[in-house]
This record gives C-alpha cells, structure tokens and sequence, in this order.
C-alpha cells in the first residue's frame, strides 16, 4: 500500500482541499463512486485513475471526453508516470498529486514586520489607536463648528467616522476570508488605524509647513507626497496581513491600489475643474500663533517677491 | 432800486411761467428739428445676421462723423470680425459705419457715416460750450427698448459726487436703447451723452466735455489701433486713479482692537456691519467695506477699473485658541476678484503667501499673507490684484484685511499694496 496526497486545487493553484491515501489506486471523477469527487460539468463520471504498478503511479485516463493534461499544456497524462507535485488538468478544474516525502520549504522566522502586526493586534493597542482616531474626529468636528455644539453630538460623529473607517479593515478580511485566506480581523484593524492615524498627522505636518513656510519653499510640494506614502504603508500592510503572495505580487497589488486611489481621485478633481477658474487659489492655512515657528518676512520683502507672480500671469496671459 | 429789483421780480415770474407752458411746445419742436441728424445703431453679428445689441448716435459733423457710448459697439471694438456697425436714420436708411475712435473710460465711441461730398448736411448737433447750471431743463433723445426715437425733458442736476470719473446726474428717465443718444439743453446744444440710468428718474450723462476732448483728439490724431487706444487709456485712468488715491489722506479708524486705514476720496464709499446684536454668537465681528463706486465697461463679460478693501476684525473670549484659529481660518480663505471676466480676457491668479511683518517698528503686526494676480491678454500692462491678510499674533482676536484692485500696472499695485500693508495695525 503506497501512500499519496492529493490535492483538489484552483486554477491560480491555490490549495482547495486536500486528501491524503493508502491504496495502489486511486479514481477522480464526478461520479460520487470515486475517490475524488470533482463537481465539474465538464469532468466526466470516470475521469482519471492512478495506479501504483509497484514501483510508481501511472495516470491513465478513462477515455474521458474531454481528456486529462498535464498541468496547463496539451500534453494528455495518459500513461503519464507521475512524479511528485505533478499537476494533471481533467475538464476546468486541476489535482495536484504530491509524495509524502514532497520537499516543503525552511521554516520562516516571524520577521520585524510579522511582529509589528502582532503587536498591532493587541487588544491594548487595538484600543488605543482606535480611540485616538476617534477623539481626533470628534476634536476636528468641534472645531470647525461655529455655533455651540453638545457633547453627545461630537461622540455620535466620532463613533459614526469610526465605523465607517472600520468598514475598511473589515472589508479586506472579509474579502480575505472568503478567498480562503487568514482573516486575521484584529490584525487588519490594528494595522489600519495605525495608518489611518498617520493620515491625520500627515495633515497637520502639511498644514504646519504651509502656515510657516512661503510657497516659494520647494519643500511644500514633497509634503504632499507623505499622504500618497501613508496610503501605500496601509495597503500594503493590508495584503500582508491577510494574503499570502509573493513580494512582487504585493507590491504591484499595492502599487495598483495606490493608483486607483489617489489617481482617481486625481481625476475627478479634473474633471470638476472649470475650464477657467476666475478665482485665486491660495494656501489659506492659518494656524494659532503657538505653531508660527519661523521669523516671519519683511512686507517690503513680500511685495517684492511678487515680481514673479506678474511675470508668471504675464506669460500665462500671452500664450 | 427798489423799483427796479420789484420790476425784475414782476418780469421773472411770468417769464418762468411762460418756460413751463412751452416746455413740452419747445421738446416738440426740437426734436423736429434734431432727428435728422438722429440715428439707432445695431450691432450685427455677422454669423445670425442678427442685432446684438441696440443703441442710440447723433451726428455731430457734416461729414458724417457720429457719437455714441462705447458700449453700445463693444462688441465691434473687441471682436471686429464677428460683428458689423448698422445705423438707422429717421426717413428709414440704413447703412454701415467705419468705427474711428473710442474713450472706453469715458463711454464713448465715434463711428463715421460715408457721405458723398454732395449729401453734406448742416444738419448735425452742435456740441455746447458751456455747462448746463443746475435746475436748467435738458431734453434726452433716444430709442428706448427699439420702440422708436423719443425724447425725454429732464432736469441738470449737477455732477455725481462718488464718481471717479465725471458723470451728469440728470432726472428723467433714461432707459436702456437710449444709451449714446444726445442730451441737449434748449437751443438744441449737446451738454451730455445718455450712458446709465438708476432706475426711478434718476439718469447719468457723460458730460459734454468728455466729447469735446475725444473729437478734438480725433481731429488732431485720426483713427488709431482701437486696442491701443484703450490699452493707453485705461492706463492712464489706473494712473489716475491709483495715484489719487495713495496721495489722499489715509485716516485711521478704529475697528475693535485693530486700526484701519480709511482712504479719504469722495469716489471711495464705505459701509459697516457687525454682530454685536447677536448675544448667542461664539465670537465678536465687525466688518467694514469700501470700494470705489466706478467700474469701466469692455465688453458684456468684461469689467475693470475696480476697487475695492474689506477689513474684519474677530474677537472671542469664549473660544479656545485652536478652535478661534481653526474658526478664523475659513474667513481668511475666501478672498476673490470684484470683477467679472472672461476667460478670452485674462490669464487665471497667480498666487503667493507668506507670513509677514507688516511694519518694521514695534506696531508691525504678524500676519498670514497672500498675493495674487493675473494678467489681461489684450492690454500687456494691465493686472488684476487680490491681496489677502490675516494677523497671527494675538491669542483670541484677529484682524483681516483684504483689497482687490482690477486694471492695475505692476509698479502702482505694488505701491498700494505696501502702502494697505504698513496701514493695518493694532490698536496703540
């Protein structure tokens, strides 16, 4: 009796179940008699066997209708001798058939980064920067407000950004679970509100930078670049946590998503944008005093810098 | 003596009883004899073969030269290909006219009739040597709507105060279609030019000189490159006027902690609000506008020649810092341009900001500052300005100053700036 581990896998070779044996012969099909039952329509009742012929497996398709391949050529696995991790293709759907002695990869250490999810998976952790977020949306809210506001109005905004935020983190694990992953919920929420926070932050660095410097400062426009960088972090932090795939992989998913996010963003603040603005668009930052940390310029200084401005509407205006 | 002031006391009166009972005789008989020299102008555009626009013209030579307002043939004057000058006279002909020369500070155009050296005519309006006195009755002719050339008795009333650029306050009613048609006063003088009217009786006039001044020109230079023209003009108006008003007395006036700058011209009028009604209100604020009364007419979708300055001032004792801040921040944001353009017109802001000392001795405020411009495309020299600036040193009040200025050189909006800049300060 040979043992053989076979395994029901989908076309991206993601491991669907997994059956391990101790007999000479093995038969798939979609017949409930088999041993593999494949709900395929497109298999047929008796698709394939193995047998082991005392020294190795041999495929041996049962004159199906559609045939047996091996892997994704048009290779047919008739009398095909099998060798370990071998992959035979019977209607849409795929058996990979694997030894017991099958090598399987060094163990990993848990690196920095599947630390740094664990630790954002605390519940202490978890706690913290999601209220965080919380009292900096309720702060936000009561501040912009220019009339008198109750508390209990300020908490209902903060616990409803909150969620809404949340929807994200929650998303992705479903989207993860469902895909047969690791769902890993209070990692995604964890990792999420981290960057979620850093988005808030990144905001006031900007808003800091643009009260105390001048647009001339070169500076102003690599700011904007932290909140891009931020979106990244998140995402990428998000198929890290609950999607195994290669580094490549995840970085070009991440990539992808940045894109989608910021570009379409991009391009609906395009296509709003009248075709002639007749009004100035100017940073209009202006913080309390106790932020102002630079010696602030001359007015002469001021209105002589605006020698450029005349230059630049000049050329604008003779195009 | 005696008997002599009660003889003229006996003549004037029936004198002046005589002037009312034939005013509406007089009002017929000149327009009898003036509408000859009468006519409606349309603006044709030549694509619809349509009127764009309707106004009125008299003609003020025998060789068919004609006034009007400038705005009546804007469109002309700004886009020659798209439209042609018609006019119509009284015996019902129409013909084409040339546009020879415009005074677009002034409203006024001159557009010139072909005649054959044999249909001279000495029928044409003379234009007055002398100005009307107040009181004196006028007769306004025109074509109101299209329904036909009337005229209109009315009364001098003297110069608009406000204006920057002289106008006739004249009562009667002008309405719209009698723009550019004549005033005249009751031995059939030209003294004014219809332009505006305020609705309810109350009209206003070029005055005479105005005309005077742009024939003579004429006379002397010919036809010029109408866009020179005005580009030389409204250069010579932004001059005018900015220079007047950095030599005027700059008063300071006091608006709650802070001190204003309140410039002392009769064209510039200011108006004043504040919350101090509203207990409930989380902070205090006062705002007080001026702006010059004046715009000059380019085009329909074009205006320039504008001033206009806004302070606020906000205090609240209620309010924590970040949150009076993060209040004070959105009204620093909403600074725009006074005029309307178009984008054929101008090119969009260019805008800068910096936080800035508006003075260098002790009563230099911080301020949150920002400057924008942009540049018209017909008139190389000319600029719209926005200034925008906030003080950034006090705890729970602040002090926002604003001014916008339309159809500026560069050298002179500077100068204004500097000088609105150095003005606002803190209550010393």
């Amino acid at each position: 009796m040979e043992t053989v581990i076979i395994e029901e896998i989908s076309k991206g070779h993601k491991t669907i179940s997994r059956h391990k044996f101790q007999q000479d012969s093995i038969t798939i099909g979609r017949g409930y008699h088999n041993d593999i039952i494949v709900s395929d329509p497109h298999v047929c009742p008796e698709h394939v066997s193995l047998e082991h012929n005392g020294e190795h497996w041999v495929a041996f398709d049962q004159e199906s209708v559609n045939g047996s391949f091996l892997d994704d050529s048009k290779a047919s696995a008739h009398q095909h001798i099998v060798r370990s991790g071998d992959i035979i293709s019977i209607g849409n759907s795929q058996v990979r058939i694997v030894f017991p002695n099958h090598p399987v990869a060094e163990s990993i250490r848990f690196s920095p980064l599947e630390n740094f999810v664990n630790f954002a998976s605390q519940p202490w952790l978890l706690t913290t920067v999601i209220a965080l977020f919380s009292s900096v949306i309720g702060y936000l809210f009561f501040l912009g407000q220019a009339k008198e506001v109750t508390s209990s109005l300020i908490f209902v905004r903060a616990i409803g950004f909150t969620l809404m935020f949340a929807l994200w983190p929650f998303g992705v694990a479903l989207v993860s679970h469902l895909t047969k992953n690791n769902a890993r919920v209070f990692a995604q929420l964890g990792v999420s509100f981290i960057f979620f926070n850093l988005w808030w932050l990144s905001d006031l660095l900007e808003s800091l930078v643009a009260f105390n410097f001048s647009s001339n400062w070169p500076i102003v426009n690599v700011i904007a670049l932290v909140p891009i960088a931020a979106s990244f972090g998140l995402f990428w932090f998000n198929c890290y946590v609950s999607f195994h795939m290669s580094p490549v992989r995840r970085n070009v998913i991440t990539v992808g998503l940045t894109i989608l996010f910021f570009g379409g963003n991009f391009l609906i603040g395009l296509s709003k944008q009248p075709e002639f603005n007749p009004n100035p668009e100017y940073n209009a930052t202006v913080l309390s005093p106790a932020f102002l940390f630079t010696p602030n310029t001359p007015a002469k200084d001021f209105v002589q810098s605006t020698n450029e401005l005349f230059d630049k509407a000049r050329a604008e205006a003779d195009k | 003596m005696k008997k002599l002031l009660s003889l003229c006391f006996c003549l004037l009166i029936p004198l002046s009883l005589i002037t009312k009972a034939n005013a509406g005789e007089q009002a017929e008989q000149l327009f009898k004899q003036l509408a000859p020299s009468l006519y409606q102008i349309k603006l044709i555009d030549i694509a619809s073969g349509e009127k764009s626009s309707i106004g009125s013209a008299f003609q003020i030579t025998e060789d068919g030269l004609i006034a009007t307002n400038y705005h009546v043939i804007s469109g002309f004057a700004r886009h020659p290909e798209k439209y042609k000058i018609e006019y119509l006279d009284n015996s019902g002909n129409t013909g084409l006219l040339t546009l020879k020369s415009v005074d677009i500070v002034n409203d006024l155009a001159l557009v010139k009739r072909d005649v054959d050296e044999n249909q001279t005519t000495n029928n044409y309006f003379k234009i007055s040597a002398t100005t009307p006195i107040k009181g004196e009755q006028l007769y306004s002719l025109g074509n109101p709507h299209d329904l036909g050339m009337i005229v209109v008795p009315g009364t001098y009333n003297g110069l608009k105060k406000e204006s920057f650029n002289e106008r006739i306050h004249f009562t009667g009613s002008v309405n719209s279609g009698m723009s550019g048609g004549p005033v005249v006063n009751k031995n059939a003088e030209v003294v004014g030019i219809n332009v505006a009217t305020s609705g309810n009786q109350i009209g206003f006039l070029v005055p005479h000189t105005k005309l005077v001044k742009l024939f003579s020109d004429y006379q002397e230079l010919g036809g010029q490159n109408i866009v020179e023209q005005m580009a030389t003009q409204l250069s010579a108006n932004q001059e005018k006027l900015l220079n007047s008003m950095l030599n005027s007395q700059w008063q300071m006036r006091q608006l709650g902690n802070g001190q204003i700058p309140i410039i002392d011209a009769p064209f510039i009028r200011c108006w004043g609000d504040s919350n101090s009604d509203k207990t409930e209100a989380l902070y205090f604020a006062a705002v007080a506008q001026c702006a010059l009364d004046d715009d000059i007419y380019v085009d329909s979708r074009f205006f320039t020649g504008m001033v206009e300055m806004e302070f606020r001032y906000i205090e609240s004792k209620k309010l924590s810092t970040t949150k009076f801040y993060h209040l004070y921040q959105n009204l620093f944001s909403r600074a725009g341009a006074n005029n309307q353009v178009d984008k054929d017109d101008v090119s969009e802001f260019e805008c800068a900001h910096n936080t800035i000392t508006t003075r260098a001795d002790e009563h230099g405020m911080a301020a949150k500052s920002a400057f924008c411009t942009r540049a018209y495309k017909d008139f190389p020299k000319l600029f719209d300005v926005v200034f925008i600036s906030a003080s950034v040193d006090q705890q729970q009040q602040g002090l926002i100053s604003y001014f916008s200025l339309s159809g500026v050189e560069q050298a002179l909006s500077q100068a204004f700036t500097e000088k609105f800049i150095e003005a606002v300060s803190w209550k010393q």
